[in-house]
């Protein structure tokens, strides 16, 4: 590995950004110079160093990480690697160098057996050299590839770089003056020995060592591909070259975000035992001198889980030891040795949930108390604080140290005046932990009455969705986890997360609806999934330096809008048969030349692909024509919904264009700023909102004049566009037409399909208890509510604690808000308050109005046992679980004497410590009963151990109990559970 | 005294000639069984319930008291899954079974010829025990249970066979019917499920014994 004199300069003054008030990660070993390749002998305990400046091999103790000895050289050793035999330490010499002389290139051989060393002289400057497992070393030069052999001192020139250029590079592309020489370069090689990649400034190469086998890649790249090292994984299948992932072929996988492109800032390292890549790429967006950052990412596509604080930059080649624990990295000073196997016990911090959701309503103006926890995930007591820049907004305790539980308040009359979603970021530091931790996001949300919908929260930066055209369900794209969620368009619960490619963008379904496409910004290919079985298939690969930003698939042709790393961004064909995509020469009569901010979508009857442009253009592929066939540009600027009908009508922004996409309509603009349409037959659905804090807007629009349709104000606003990504996709009309789904703040938001149509009043029939539906419920019990009208949409939640409002309807007893956990237009699923008992009201509130009151009686007890449905069987079997073989107890798996029971039921009523209806019942106290129960199995007693609330489980309690020994057999002996005057009963088959 | 040396003494005072007649016999053997089945009826459909066919052992302690007459005490251990069984679904759960009765032996010649038919007929306990693992559905369990429990019946035994003797040993081949009430505890009958009689396990085995 290479770097210049500059580098070292521009090094030295970023050293000093360490991190100030946090922890780091690492240990800096100075070795007084200037490091500039490493290689690791394990046998011999030793991490060979290149002390560029001080003309010396630096020998660390990798047992204390301290600099033993050293081996004097010839002058600027600059590059390094040992023969897989362990035998010989080869040392390149880089002569060319600027100042403060020019001494010889050459090479040095040292045989660590003996300690000899040998020279041999080179015609150029070796910029890189690294051994393969056939013990023979690939030397690059300014001017060649050599073969060199340690044994015999011979070498094999395997090619010129001119000759390279001419044989494989397109006479195009680097221009007239490619390569006058190389100016840095750097070697890697795979962990097997197999494969070597090299990057250098113009050209990428690889080498199979097997086959004796050179190519080389052309590219171009803005900013420059640094930091100037290569990484490859243990097989050679893939490899990091400055800051882009690639597969063994070259195609770019992904790439890192934001780089500087600084050669000499920065490192990574395949860790293929953990399919982890670890890396310091400097973030141009970062500002001035940023403390050194390691990003921990997904070898795949580059998602990044941890980002950990360095002492210093990196500045190099780095290693990993072979038990994959240790890292060791050139940097500014010498070398940090970075323990990453044991990363569980540098202390870190962080908190337990992303989104903290408040949900205010017209049932509840309540100030709203969350708990969030705060741990160091190897489990250390790591000191925290948590900063807040909002009124209305407080957390206490507001430092402490780990693990501890954190209060989170809102109060609504800070917030009366906001009626969206207004998102409140909760800092969190830490002045030990290495790891960089994420902010907790705090959602607080006051709808009025008149506001439709249901918000379900995702947390993370959601960027498109997409509503399967022949299933009831819906895709998400999350874009900084890099992957799309599928829900289930019946109850909008996830059902999959699909990996996608680096900064995915955009969504598409081929025309036979069998296929999901992805498209991305930082991706050189395009994933596919099997909508059938959910299963990724072979991507799509782009041509080199084409990013599929957005793609659309017509009846006839799938095409993309590229992204292009060059001065050209063009549209792309895609054949999914060969998984390969070409630049089209034209748009028809048109130049192939697009704005990079261009979106594409499919008109659902395949005829047609309409294409959007920041820039104001707008473009149309006809099928039939197989062409494109309009193109033209009436604004100065579009941004905001996209969207094509199957009836010659198209929308970008809030434009209404014909089948020629001639304006034919201005969309109002007084409702806020254009998020989303969505086509449904002849009519369209469209979302707008003033700003991400207000309410969003939904209205129905005719589609011949543009005329919206009772607009009606939402719960919260659709996901607004920006710069990068002016077009933006938010409205889902589900495959059932049960109900649209648009993207928004939150997450997504759930309205009925006929959000606005007038709604019924709610009609409670009867209120059950949840578990064995018998009319007898206890505070703190869960209950079900059936009835007619309760709520215009299914929608169950996942949310802890439960919302006091779901689905648009609430439920109060005696006016106080029941936490829920279902609704649907015929049931309900929720929560009594614990501190309710005896004659109370019941009143259920939604858009069509407030029901007429139901009075319900609550008994200090009312044990009910759950029932499950088990495949085999019937009835539904109580939820009895057998702790021997934590499985349901059946007549197949009977009760035996001595076992141990746990049975799960609601109905116990209160317990101590008391716990907050909606609250999961915590496990450390324990929230046991305050009036335990009595078990006997056919009038044998059962010994209780536990009786109190499943830890984690909200209004679900739990008694573990044991069998006595005379307990009577029988296929159906009752299990009395008996609990002052309330009894419940279930019947099992209990064997001796 | 080395191996070798210790089997050759053995042999040596196996095969003497006998001084005195010996009255009692201690053996082992080993065979093989099956079981006949039975059937099961509910208002879920009807199938069979059998314990499936095993292997063996046995070991007896006899008193040869007259010319013709004799007793054994014995014991039997044997394998075999229990199973339900209707159309084309099959149900099994590991099981076996032991055996302890005392067998009244009539001779068909005396006590020191070298071939001695036999019948015998005796009673006793039978232990089904099913040691399978649960799950909480087995199939077919609308109409039986295969359970893992202990299942203790009365035994009736009758059986048939002859010995060969050599000096000391006697070489056993021999066959038993072990008649039990049906075991159902082990193969419980489901809900409204019925299932009836009695379940023959015919054992053939051959054995060894030492007279002394």
């Amino acid at each position: 590995m290479l770097r210049t004199y500059l580098s070292w300069a521009v090094s030295l003054t970023l050293s000093a950004a360490v991190a100030l008030g946090s922890g780091t990660f690492g240990k800096v070993v100075s070795i007084g110079g200037a490091a500039a390749d490493l290689a690791l002998d394990e046998a011999r305990g030793y991490l060979y160093i290149a002390n560029f400046t001080a003309n010396r091999i630096e020998q660390m103790s990798l047992a204390n990480n301290t600099i033993q000895s050293s081996i004097n050289v010839a002058a600027q050793p600059a590059g390094l690697s040992l023969s897989p035999d362990g035998r010989y330490l080869l040392v390149a010499h880089y002569g060319n160098f600027v100042s403060p002389g020019s001494p010889s290139n050459g090479l040095t051989v040292i045989d660590l057996s003996s300690g000899g060393k040998q020279a041999f002289a080179l015609g150029s400057p070796p910029l890189g050299v690294a051994f393969g497992l056939d013990g023979r070393a690939l030397v690059v030069t300014a001017q060649e590839f050599i073969l060199f052999d340690p044994v015999s001192g011979t070498t094999q020139v395997l090619d010129t770089v001119s000759g390279l250029q001419a044989k494989t590079l397109p006479a195009t592309q680097p221009g007239p003056a490619f390569p006058p020489n190389i100016v840095a370069a750097a070697v890697g090689v795979s962990g097997d020995g197999t494969k070597m990649y090299g990057l250098t400034d113009k050209f990428q190469f690889s080498y199979d060592v097997n086959q004796q086998q050179l190519s080389v890649i052309g590219y171009v790249s803005t900013p420059a591909q640094g930091p100037r090292v290569v990484s490859v994984n243990k097989n050679g299948t893939s490899y990091t070259s400055g800051w882009t992932l690639n597969d063994r072929f070259g195609n770019l996988v992904a790439e890192f975000l934001n780089p500087t492109g600084a050669l000499n800032i920065g490192s990574h390292a395949f860790d293929s035992s953990r399919g982890l890549i670890y890396a310091q790429i400097p973030d141009a967006t970062a500002g001035q001198n940023p403390p050194p950052v390691l990003q921990i990412a997904d070898a795949s596509n580059l998602t990044v889980r941890q980002r950990l604080y360095l002492p210093e930059n990196l500045a190099g080649r780095s290693v990993l030891s072979s038990d994959w624990n240790t890292m060791y990295s050139v940097s500014d000073s010498g070398v940090v040795v970075l323990p990453v196997g044991s990363l569980s016990a540098a202390p870190r911090v962080v908190s337990d949930r992303a989104d903290v959701v408040f949900r205010g309503n017209f049932c509840d103006r309540r100030v709203a108390t969350q708990q969030i926890q705060i741990t160091d995930p190897g489990g250390g007591a790591t000191p925290f604080s948590l900063a807040v820049a909002s009124n209305g907004v407080s957390v206490s305790p507001s430092s402490g140290v780990t693990p501890a539980t954190v209060r989170i308040s809102v109060d609504p009359n800070a917030f009366q005046n906001q009626k969206g979603t207004v998102a409140v970021n909760v800092a969190l530091s830490s002045s030990k932990a290495v790891n960089v931790p994420s902010p907790v996001r705090v959602l607080v949300n006051l709808k009025d009455p008149d506001q439709r919908g249901t918000f379900v929260n995702v947390p993370g930066k959601l960027v498109d969705i997409l509503a399967d055209p022949s299933r009831d369900r819906f895709y998400v794209l999350r874009q900084d986890t890099n992957e799309v969620l599928v829900f289930d368009g019946s109850n909008n619960a996830q059902i999959a997360s699909l990996p996608a490619s680096n900064v995915p963008t955009q969504l598409a379904i081929t025309f036979d609806r069998r296929y999901l496409l992805i498209g991305s910004n930082d991706s050189q290919i395009i994933p596919v999934y099997d909508l059938e079985t959910l299963q990724p298939l072979a991507p799509v690969i782009m041509p080199g330096g084409h990013y599929p930003r957005s793609v659309a698939a017509s009846g006839k042709a799938i095409l993309a809008a590229c992204r292009v790393a060059g001065p050209v961004h063009t549209i792309d064909r895609v054949d999914l048969g060969t998984r390969t995509a070409v630049a089209l020469p034209s748009l028809g009569v048109f130049k192939n030349d697009i704005n990079v901010n261009t979106v594409l979508v499919a008109s659902p009857n395949g005829s047609s692909i309409f294409g959007a442009s920041a820039d104001g253009t707008v473009l149309l592929y006809n099928a039939n024509a197989d062409s494109f066939t309009v193109m033209r540009k009436d604004s100065a600027a579009l941004s905001g919904a996209y969207a094509a009908s199957s009836f010659d009508r198209y929308v970008a922004g809030n434009n209404l264009l014909n089948s020629s996409l001639v304006p034919v309509a201005k969309l109002e603009s007084g409702t806020g700023l254009s998020s989303g349409f969505a086509f449904v037959d002849e009519t369209g659905i469209r979302t707008t909102a003033p700003d991400a804090a207000s309410p969003g807007v939904i209205q129905r629009v005719d589609t011949l004049t543009g005329a919206g349709i009772r607009a009606t104000r939402t719960v919260e606003a659709p996901v607004l566009g920006n710069t990068t990504y002016a077009f933006t996709r938010t409205v889902a009309p589900l495959y059932s037409r049960n109900s649209v789904v648009v993207l928004s703040v939150s997450g997504f938001t759930v309205l009925p399909w006929a959000y606005d149509e007038s709604v019924a009043p709610p009609k409670i029939d009867r209120v059950v208890n949840a578990a064995d539906m018998n009319s007898a419920v206890a505070p703190g019990g869960l209950i079900t509510v059936f009835g007619r009208q309760l709520s215009p949409v299914n929608i169950a939640t996942n949310e802890l604690p439960l919302p006091t409002a779901l689905g648009e309807s609430c439920l109060t007893v005696n006016g106080l808000p029941l936490p829920m956990i279902f609704t649907s237009p015929s049931q309900i699923n929720a929560q009594l308050p614990f501190q309710s008992t005896g004659n109370v009201t019941l009143v259920l509130r939604t858009p069509g109005g407030v029901s007429d009151n139901y009075n319900l009686v609550i008994q200090p007890g009312a044990p009910s046992v759950f029932r499950a449905s088990v495949s085999g069987y019937d009835a539904l079997i109580p939820t009895i679980v057998r702790s021997e073989n934590q499985t349901l107890v059946t007549t197949s798996n009977p009760v035996h004497h001595g076992d141990t029971l746990i049975i799960y039921l609601t109905g116990l009523g209160q317990t101590t410590p008391p716990v907050e209806a909606g609250d999961p019942a915590p496990s450390n106290p324990l929230a046991l009963v305050l009036n335990p129960p009595k078990l006997d199995l056919g009038g044998a007693g059962l010994s209780v151990s536990y009786a109190g609330l499943a830890p984690g489980q909200v209004g679900v309690y739990q008694l573990n109990a044991t069998v006595p020994r005379n307990a009577p057999a029988g296929l159906a002996v009752p299990l009395n559970i008996v609990q002052g005057s309330a009894k419940t009963s279930v019947e099992v088959r209990v064997v001796e | 005294m080395n191996t070798r040396t210790w089997l050759l003494t053995a042999f040596a005072i196996l095969s003497a000639p006998a001084v005195v007649a010996q009255k009692w016999e201690f053996g082992a053997g080993a065979g093989g069984g099956f079981y006949t089945s039975g059937d099961v009826t509910s208002p879920a459909g009807s199938g069979s319930v059998k314990i499936g066919s095993g292997i063996g052992a046995s070991a007896w302690l006899a008193n040869n008291t007259s010319q013709l007459w004799g007793g054994e005490l014995r014991y039997d251990y044997q394998t075999g899954d229990l199973q339900v069984s209707s159309q084309s679904v099959k149900a099994s759960f590991a099981a076996h079974s032991q055996a302890i009765h005392y067998d009244f032996v009539l001779h068909a010649t005396g006590r020191n010829a070298k071939v001695r038919p036999f019948l015998a007929f005796g009673g006793g306990v039978k232990l089904y025990t099913g040691t399978g693992t649960e799950v909480a559905a087995q199939p077919l369990n609308r109409l039986a249970l295969l359970s893992r429990t202990t299942d203790t019946r009365g035994l009736a035994v009758i059986g048939a066979g002859v010995k060969f003797n050599a000096r000391r040993l006697t070489l056993r081949l021999e066959g038993h019917d072990f008649i039990t009430p049906f075991p159902s505890k082990v193969i419980a009958p489901a809900s409204g499920a019925s299932i009836g009689g009695w379940v023959h396990d015919l054992v053939v085995s051959a054995g060894l014994g030492l007279l002394f």
